[in-house]
């Protein structure tokens, strides 16, 4: 993976949703790209800073999808309650053919009632159409349901949640804006205890320092605004690319041997011929003195 | 009447030519003039003519230490037996000694001298320090340590006490140091030979080659380093000596000091060394298992290597390359599956310790 890589990938590594090749390649990449090292310490120390400063929402009882979910698979249930009641009341074909063999009288009173409900239900179109929140519109549906099926009380079992009064909370909390911050986008925060962890970022023990001090060293080396001249240009990455290979390689025997030393010493040893040599590209563009 | 006439003629003709004899001996008086002012208008400070060697010279301390610093251009640097600096150039505007001793006796001479070296633009504005596009050549006093950068130029330096040098891109020669060295190149090549005393090298892509190089004293060391450049050392007898390169190949030659340690690093070249065929040393020595070790000398294991996998079991190939020497077993070590494998043997009595890592190269002892 020679290619930088892109925000969407390097959050989901952060969030553990690569498969495993992917991981260690992201890894691999991370610890020889120094670029995308730093735009992952970035992103991470963002993701860090939203969700502490979101902690309380999170901890909060605050209605999330999985409530959601709850109350449509409950409002799911009533209907499917409702089935079978409905069959119930047709084996009673002789109550509604009695009903529906009807005479003069009655046919008044169902014509009156007709339109009575013709006109309920026009009025309720046009409150239907004036909201538009889906909260409402399941609010909606589940009141309906509790009103075609009061006895059924499967749903308030399930789901205390469900009161009518708590319903509204289901629109999401207005959050404000940090100064300074830089939105970033960051995967359902999963209050619930079962949810899993997002995945860190395995580094080798003692890899993170020289990770720190190679970004270090490469910003101080971006920092200077003089161009680098071409011949310099030239050599520093084909040299790099020459120690990052090593590091790669390195890198990859010594997580496929966690227990033997010698391949984290070969890691070490690579990582800090890219610390000495980004130290010399930085001594050369900042120099230029006599060093006294 | 007729030679009348001619003597006439003939007296015009001598005031015309007296006139045009003057007029032309005015005109190239003015001349002159006007190109000797056009002169000193291009160089009104330094009083130097273009092309014209500006040569400049200092009473220092035999132990002084110079500095000289340019942005581009050759630089030479000699140890002579005055005690003075002689600095000269063809390219430069000005020259001039920067005295930086913390105690400036005018009675004694320099400790520490800067060698300013200003060219056009520099000279314009003093500020811009080693910002020089010149070659400069300088002799020192031999017990002098020199201080010299470069950035695009070469570098010389030849009988001195101590050397430091630094070029981004040119190649740096230091010969007969007798202190010390420490020289890096990013780009261009290192070249040491016949010196003394301690020894720091480092060069990211170029070629590292050292001769005959011993310590003063004995805790004199040699450090040398690349990133993809090879390193070639012969006759180095220094008692601790590192070489570590990411790329190259590391060969050493010549032999090995008494009690002395030989550390050598790579990650993807060969280590080659030339020993005498009376060598004796100890060898610790972590390689792949993809790579082997070729030994000339017949070596004493102290403890077999870790067993290879049995889906992939290792035997050499005989008949091909030095011989090998039977390995004696002393003290098996059962190991898990490893990439690396180590070796710790012994030639002789071991007198010296070569320690070596190469991740993805081949090591080869060699009798020379």
């Amino acid at each position: 993976m020679t290619r930088c890589l892109d925000e969407g990938k390097l959050q989901s590594y952060f969030d553990g949703e690569l498969p495993i090749e992917m991981m260690e390649s992201v890894t691999s990449h991370l610890a020889s790209c120094v670029t995308c090292a730093a735009a992952a310490r970035e992103l991470e120390e963002e993701s860090a800073f939203v969700m502490s400063a979101l902690a309380t929402e999170f901890e909060a009882s605050v209605p999330t999808e999985r409530l959601r979910e709850r109350i449509n698979e409950a409002v799911l249930g009533d209907r499917l309650a409702i089935a079978p009641s409905t069959q119930k009341t047709s084996g009673l074909a002789g109550f509604f053919s009695g009903l529906l063999n009807f005479g003069t009288q009655r046919t008044l009173g169902y014509a009156s009632l007709a339109v009575v409900l013709a006109f309920a239900a026009i009025v309720g179109v046009v409150k239907m159409r004036t909201t538009t929140a889906p909260a409402q519109v399941d609010k909606t549906t589940a009141q309906a349901g509790n009103k075609q099926q009061p006895e059924s009380n499967a749903v308030a079992q399930t789901s205390p949640d469900r009161a009518s009064d708590e319903i509204p909370e289901l629109k999401l909390p207005v959050r404000e804006t940090p100064k300074g911050f830089v939105p970033v986008r960051y995967n359902k925060p999963a209050p619930m205890s079962t949810s899993p962890k997002p995945a860190q970022v395995k580094l080798i023990p003692g890899e993170r320092s020289y990770l720190q001090a190679i970004a270090r060293l490469d910003s101080t080396i971006k920092s200077n605004k003089k161009s680098m001249r071409p011949a310099l240009q030239v050599e520093f990455e084909r040299n790099l690319q020459v120690v990052d290979r090593a590091i790669a390689a390195t890198r990859s025997a010594a997580k496929s041997n966690p227990n033997d030393p010698d391949a984290a010493d070969f890691m070490f040893a690579a990582y800090q011929s890219k610390v000495d040599l980004l130290n010399t590209i930085a001594d050369a563009r900042v120099g230029g003195g006599r060093g006294h | 009447m007729s030679a009348e006439v001619a003597d006439t003629e003939r007296a015009g003709s001598k005031l015309r030519k007296k006139w045009f004899a003057v007029w032309a001996v005015i005109g190239l008086l003015v001349s002159l003039a006007g190109s000797t002012a056009a002169h000193e208008n291009s160089n009104p400070e330094s009083g130097e003519k273009p092309g014209e060697k500006i040569d400049r010279t200092m009473t220092v301390d035999p132990a002084a230490i110079v500095t000289l610093c340019v942005a581009s251009g050759t630089l030479k640097v000699r140890g002579w037996e005055k005690d003075e600096i002689h600095v000269r150039s063809l390219d430069a505007a000005q020259i001039e000694f920067k005295r930086i001793d913390k105690t400036k006796d005018p009675a004694k001479p320099a400790m520490r001298v800067d060698v300013m070296v200003l060219d056009r633009s520099a000279a314009r504005n003093p500020r811009l320090d080693c910002q020089a596009l010149a070659s400069v050549e300088m002799d020192v006093p031999a017990g002098a340590t020199v201080q010299v950068q470069t950035r695009d130029g070469d570098i010389t330096i030849v009988g001195v006490a101590g050397a430091y040098a630094g070029s981004q891109n040119g190649d740096i020669m230091i010969e007969r140091a007798t202190k010390l060295v420490e020289a890096g190149s990013v780009g261009g090549s290192i070249y040491l030979k016949d010196s003394t005393g301690r020894v720091s090298l480092s060069s990211a892509g170029g070629v590292v080659e050292v001769m005959n190089v011993r310590p003063s004293d004995d805790e004199d060391t040699f450090e040398v380093g690349t990133v993809s450049g090879d390193i070639q050392l012969s006759r180095v007898s220094n008692p601790k000596v590192t070489a570590k390169t990411v790329n190259g190949t590391v060969t050493m030659t010549g032999p090995l000091a008494k009690a002395g340690y030989y550390s050598f690093t790579n990650m993807a070249g060969d280590v080659v060394l030339g020993m005498p065929h009376d060598a004796s040393f100890r060898l610790i020595a972590k390689v792949s298992e993809k790579h082997d070790i070729v030994s000339d000398f017949a070596l004493k294991y102290l403890s077999e290597p870790p067993t290879p996998p049995p889906a992939k079991p290792r035997t050499p190939a005989p008949g091909t390359g030095p011989v090998v020497a039977p390995i004696k077993v002393e003290k098996p070590v059962s190991v898990t599956q490893h990439v690396l494998r180590r070796v710790n043997a012994i030639c002789g009595t071991g007198d010296a310790t070569i320690s070596i890592a190469s991740f993805g190269g081949t090591v080869r002892l060699k009798k020379i």
